[in-house]
C-alpha cells in the first residue's frame, strides 16, 4: 500500500513561471546605452559586418559569440572606433551613444574612447610603468596632474576593479610583476580611471586560469551597476555565467539577439542553434 | 614502426659531433681577428698610453712626446656635433617609418635609407667637401660634424623603426583606448617603450662615426693645435692616427699605436654600455 | 534531420541516453500491459512478471539520471541538447513511476486472483484503456517531438479523472451495499486509482515533450491566468 498516497509529480512542482520574453524594439523595452543601426563595415573590398542594428542595455552585461572571422571584434572596435585604426577601413550606419552620433564628423574619435573604454584580450600593462602609474596614466596624458585628484582616482579605480587590496603596497612595483589575472584587473583598473560610460571587453579571459576568470566575471557582475558592458567571448558558458543578453554574429551578420538565456535554451535560428550546440560543421 | 638500427645511430651520432666542430671553429675564426687586433693595439701602444697623451698637444716634428688632447677633445666635439643633426632626423624619421606614412612610400624611404648605409663614408666627406667646405672657402668642425651626422641619419633611422616596430601592437591599443591622442600615444608609451632601443641604436651609430676617418679628410681635415671655433679645422683621433701612422718618424708611429688603442678601447666602452643597458628587460620607474 | 556534433562522443553520449529513455518507457509499457491482462484475464504468471520486470526499470531510472548527469558535466549542452537531457531527467521518474502503478495493479490482481470474479470489474476495462493510449501516446509525442500529439495528452487527463471518480462512486457504493465482498471492491478501488496516476505521469511526460520540442512550458497555466 505504499503506493497509495503518493502525490502527483505535477501538484507538488512550485516552479515560478519564468517570462520568456523577447527584448522588442518599442518604447517599452529598457533604456539603451548603445543604438546601432544598419552597421556596415567594410575592410578594403571584403564586407566584415554587414547590416546590423541593434540596440545594447544600459547597465547590463550584453555578450557577443560567433566563430572566429564572424566580425564580432570588429563590431565591439566599432562601438568605440578602434577599428578605424586598421588602414582602409570604411563604415555605413549610424551608432548612437545615448543618442548621440559616435560617427559624426564633429566628433573626435579620441573622445569616443574616453567615453567608451576597451579591455583587450591579452592583458596590456604598460611596461615602462609602475602600478600605480599605469591607472592613472590615461588620466594624465589627458591633463590631469592634481596629485591629491590622481591619488583618489588611483585608489577607486584600484577598489572598483577588486585589486585594492592585493597591490595596495606595491603600487610603486611594475605593472608587469603582477600575475595573468591581475594584470588583466590592472588593465580594467587603468580603463575604469578615466570613467567612461562603457566598458568594451574583447576575450578578457581568454588567457586566464579559471580561477583568474572567475574573479573577472565576479568583477564584470558588479561593474554591471555603474556601466554597460559588451563583451566578445569564445566560451559559451561564459557568456552564459555573466550576460543578460546574447548577440550570435556570423559572416558578418547579426543573426539572433536575445535574453541569454532564451538564447541557450530556445534560439530561434537554425545557425545559433548549431552554433552553441556544437554542431558547425 | 621500427626503431633506428645501432649502425644509423652511430653515423648520426658522429654528423651531429662533425657539425658541432665545424662551427665552433668558425665561431672562433670570427673572434680570433677581434683578439688579435686588440692585442697587437696592446703590445704596440700600451706603452705611449700615459697622462702626457691624454693632456699635451702633439709635439712639434722632430720632438718627442706631446699627446692627442686636441684629437681627443676634436672628435668628442665632432660626436656632439653629429650627435645634433643625427639623432632628432633619424628617431623622428624612424618614427614617421614606424607610426606613419603608407606601406609604398616606407618602402622606397627604408630602401633607400639601406642604401645610404652601404654608400662609402668617404663619399659623405667629398658631399660635404662640396656642399660646405668649398661654398665657404675652409675646412671646418662643423663640416666635419654634418659629415657625421649624415652617415648617422640612415644607422638611427633604421635601428628606431626596428625597435619602434617590435613594440606590441597592444600597447598603442591600449593608450588610444583610454582616449589619448596619437602623438601622445607615440611619444609617451610607444617611444618610452622602445627607449632602450633607441639608445642602443643611438650609441651604437655614435661608436661606428667616431672611428670614421675618411669622411673627416675633406671636411674637418685635421688640425695640430686647440680648436677655438666650430667653423675652423678640427682635429679627431682617427685623422690624427692615420696622419702619424703614415709619417716617417717612429715616435709618431707609437703615438698613432696609442690613439688606436684609446679609439677601440672607446669603442669597446660603449658597446659595453650598450649591453648593460638591452640587458634587464622589464620596467623602470618613470 | 539534425546535423550531427562536431565532438562524435557528445553525440554518442547524448544517444546512449535516448536510448535507455526508450528501452525504459518500453518496459514500463510492457508491464502496465501484463498486469492489466493479469487482472483481466485473472492470469497470475503475468502478474508476477510485470511485478519483476519493475526491478529492471528502477535501474534504468538510476542510469538516465546517471547518463544525464555526465552529460552535463562533460558537454554541458545548451539549446535544444540541453532541454533533451533535462527531460530525460525529469522523465524517467515519472515512468519509474508508471512502472510502479503496473506493480500495484499486479498486486491487487493476484489479490482479486484469489476469489471469484466480481462483475465491477466491467468498470475497469474502460479506464485501462484510456489511461494505457494515453501512456503511449506521451511517449510517442516526446520520441516524435510531436507538440500537438502531447498537447493531446495532457487535454485528455480530465476525462481519466472523472472516469476514475466515477469508478470510484460505483465501487463505494457496492462496499456498503455488499460488505461481504469489501476486499475486492478495495482492491478494484485501487486498481482504478492507479490507472488515474498513470494518466497523471502520461500528462507529465508530455509536458515535458511539449517543452523538449518547443521550450515551451505548458505546466500549471492556470495559476498565471485566473479564470
Amino acid at each position: 500500500m505504499e503506493n497509495l498516497v503518493m502525490p502527483s509529480d505535477r501538484i507538488a512542482e512550485e516552479r515560478v513561471e519564468q517570462p520568456t520574453e523577447v527584448p522588442s524594439n518599442d518604447e517599452a523595452a529598457p533604456a539603451s546605452t548603445f543604438q546601432v543601426k544598419n552597421m556596415s563595415i567594410w575592410y578594403g573590398e571584403k564586407r566584415a559586418i554587414q547590416d546590423v542594428t541593434l540596440d545594447i542595455a544600459s547597465n547590463s552585461v550584453t555578450a557577443i559569440i560567433g566563430p572566429s572571422g564572424c566580425g564580432k571584434s570588429t563590431f565591439l572596435r566599432a562601438l568605440n572606433r578602434m577599428h578605424e585604426l586598421t588602414p582602409k577601413t570604411r563604415m555605413e550606419g549610424t551608432v548612437l551613444l545615448n543618442g548621440e552620433d559616435l560617427y559624426s564628423s564633429t566628433v573626435d574619435p579620441t573622445v569616443v574612447r574616453r567615453r567608451v573604454g576597451m579591455v583587450f584580450q591579452k592583458s596590456n600593462p604598460f611596461p615602462t610603468m609602475t602600478i600605480g602609474e599605469n591607472v592613472i596614466i590615461g588620466l594624465r596624458l589627458n591633463g590631469v596632474h592634481d596629485q591629491k585628484f590622481l591619488n583618489e582616482r588611483l585608489e577607486k579605480s584600484l577598489r572598483m576593479a577588486a585589486l585594492w587590496d592585493e597591490v595596495k603596497d606595491d603600487l610603486h612595483k611594475p605593472g608587469t610583476s603582477l600575475s595573468g589575472g591581475q594584470q588583466q584587473r590592472l588593465c580594467i583598473a587603468r580603463t575604469l580611471a578615466v570613467e567612461p560610460e562603457v566598458v568594451l571587453m574583447d576575450e578578457p579571459c581568454s588567457a586566464l586560469d579559471p580561477i583568474a576568470t572567475a574573479k573577472i566575471e565576479e568583477l564584470i557582475n558588479e561593474l554591471k551597476a555603474t556601466y554597460t558592458i559588451v563583451t566578445v567571448t569564445h566560451n559559451m558558458q561564459q557568456a552564459g555565467r555573466i550576460s543578460d543578453y546574447t548577440a550570435f554574429f556570423y559572416l558578418g551578420r547579426l543573426i539572433e539577439f536575445g535574453p541569454t538565456t532564451t538564447i541557450f535554451t530556445n534560439p530561434k535560428e537554425r545557425q545559433t542553434e548549431d552554433y552553441i550546440t556544437g554542431r558547425f560543421g | 614502426m621500427h626503431f633506428e638500427t645501432a649502425h644509423n645511430h652511430t653515423w648520426r651520432k658522429f654528423k651531429s659531433a662533425l657539425a658541432c666542430t665545424i662551427a665552433f671553429v668558425s665561431a672562433i675564426l670570427v673572434i680570433l681577428p677581434l683578439g688579435l687586433v686588440f692585442f697587437y693595439l696592446l703590445v704596440n701602444g700600451i706603452g705611449s698610453v700615459n697622462w702626457d697623451f691624454f693632456t699635451k698637444l702633439p709635439a712639434p716634428v722632430g720632438a718627442v712626446g706631446g699627446g692627442m688632447a686636441n684629437a681627443i677633445v676634436g672628435t668628442l666635439v665632432l660626436l656632439a656635433i653629429a650627435g645634433v643633426i643625427g639623432i632628432p632626423v633619424g628617431v623622428l624619421g624612424g618614427v614617421y617609418l614606424a607610426e606613419y606614412g603608407s606601406a609604398r612610400i616606407n618602402s622606397v624611404l627604408r630602401f633607400l635609407a639601406d642604401v645610404l648605409n652601404g654608400v662609402p663614408s668617404i663619399t659623405w666627406g667629398v658631399v660635404v667637401y662640396g656642399l660646405i667646405v668649398l661654398r665657404f672657402k675652409s675646412f671646418s668642425a662643423l663640416a666635419g660634424g654634418l659629415a657625421l651626422g649624415l652617415i648617422m641619419i640612415p644607422l638611427i633611422l633604421r635601428t628606431t623603426e626596428e625597435v619602434i616596430l617590435l613594440v606590441p601592437n597592444g600597447y598603442r591599443e591600449a593608450s588610444l583606448a583610454l582616449g589619448v591622442s596619437r602623438w601622445q600615444t607615440i611619444v609617451h608609451i610607444v617611444m618610452k617603450t622602445a627607449s632602450r632601443g633607441i639608445i642602443t641604436g643611438i650609441l651604437l651609430a655614435l661608436a661606428r662615426v667616431g672611428g670614421e676617418t675618411a669622411p673627416l679628410l675633406f671636411t674637418a681635415f685635421g688640425n695640430r693645435f686647440w680648436n677655438h671655433s666650430l667653423t675652423e679645422p678640427i682635429a679627431a683621433l682617427p685623422l690624427q692616427v692615420f696622419t702619424y701612422a703614415i709619417s716617417p718618424y717612429d715616435d709618431w708611429h707609437r703615438q698613432a699605436w696609442a690613439g688606436a688603442l684609446v679609439l677601440v678601447t672607446g669603442v669597446f666602452c660603449v658597446n659595453l654600455l650598450v649591453r648593460i643597458l638591452t640587458r634587464g628587460r622589464g620596467a623602470s620607474p618613470l | 534531420m539534425i546535423p550531427k556534433h562536431i565532438l562524435g562522443t557528445f553525440d554518442e553520449a547524448l544517444t546512449a541516453l535516448r536510448k535507455d529513455l526508450l528501452m525504459m518507457a518500453g518496459l514500463a509499457e510492457r508491464s502496465l500491459d501484463r498486469a492489466i491482462k493479469g487482472l483481466l484475464q485473472r492470469n497470475d504468471d503475468l502478474c508476477a512478471t510485470a511485478i519483476a520486470d519493475d526491478e529492471e526499470i528502477d535501474q534504468l531510472e538510476k542510469q538516465i539520471d546517471k547518463d544525464g548527469f555526465e552529460i552535463l558535466l562533460r558537454f554541458q549542452p545548451v539549446a535544444s541538447d540541453l532541454r533533451r537531457v533535462i527531460s530525460a531527467i525529469k522523465l524517467s521518474p515519472n515512468i519509474e513511476r508508471v512502472g510502479d502503478q503496473a506493480t500495484n495493479i499486479a498486486k491487487r490482481a493476484r489479490k482479486l486472483n484469489r476469489h471469484p470474479p466480481l462483475p465491477e470489474m466491467e468498470l475497469i476495462v474502460p479506464i485501462q484503456a484510456y489511461a494505457m493510449t494515453m501512456f503511449k501516446d506521451a511517449i510517442n509525442s516526446y520520441v516524435r517531438e510531436n507538440v500537438e500529439l502531447a498537447h493531446s495528452v495532457c487535454g485528455r487527463d480530465k476525462q481519466l479523472d472523472d472516469m476514475n471518480r466515477e469508478a470510484n462512486k460505483k465501487l463505494t457504493e457496492r462496499m456498503m451495499q455488499d460488505s461481504d465482498q469489501l476486499r475486492g471492491y478495495f482492491n478494484l478501488l485501487l486498481v482504478s486509482r492507479a490507472l488515474e496516476r498513470v494518466g497523471d505521469h502520461a500528462t507529465n511526460i508530455a509536458e515535458d515533450a511539449v517543452y523538449t520540442a518547443a521550450a515551451e512550458d505548458i505546466r500549471h497555466k492556470g495559476a498565471a491566468v485566473p479564470a
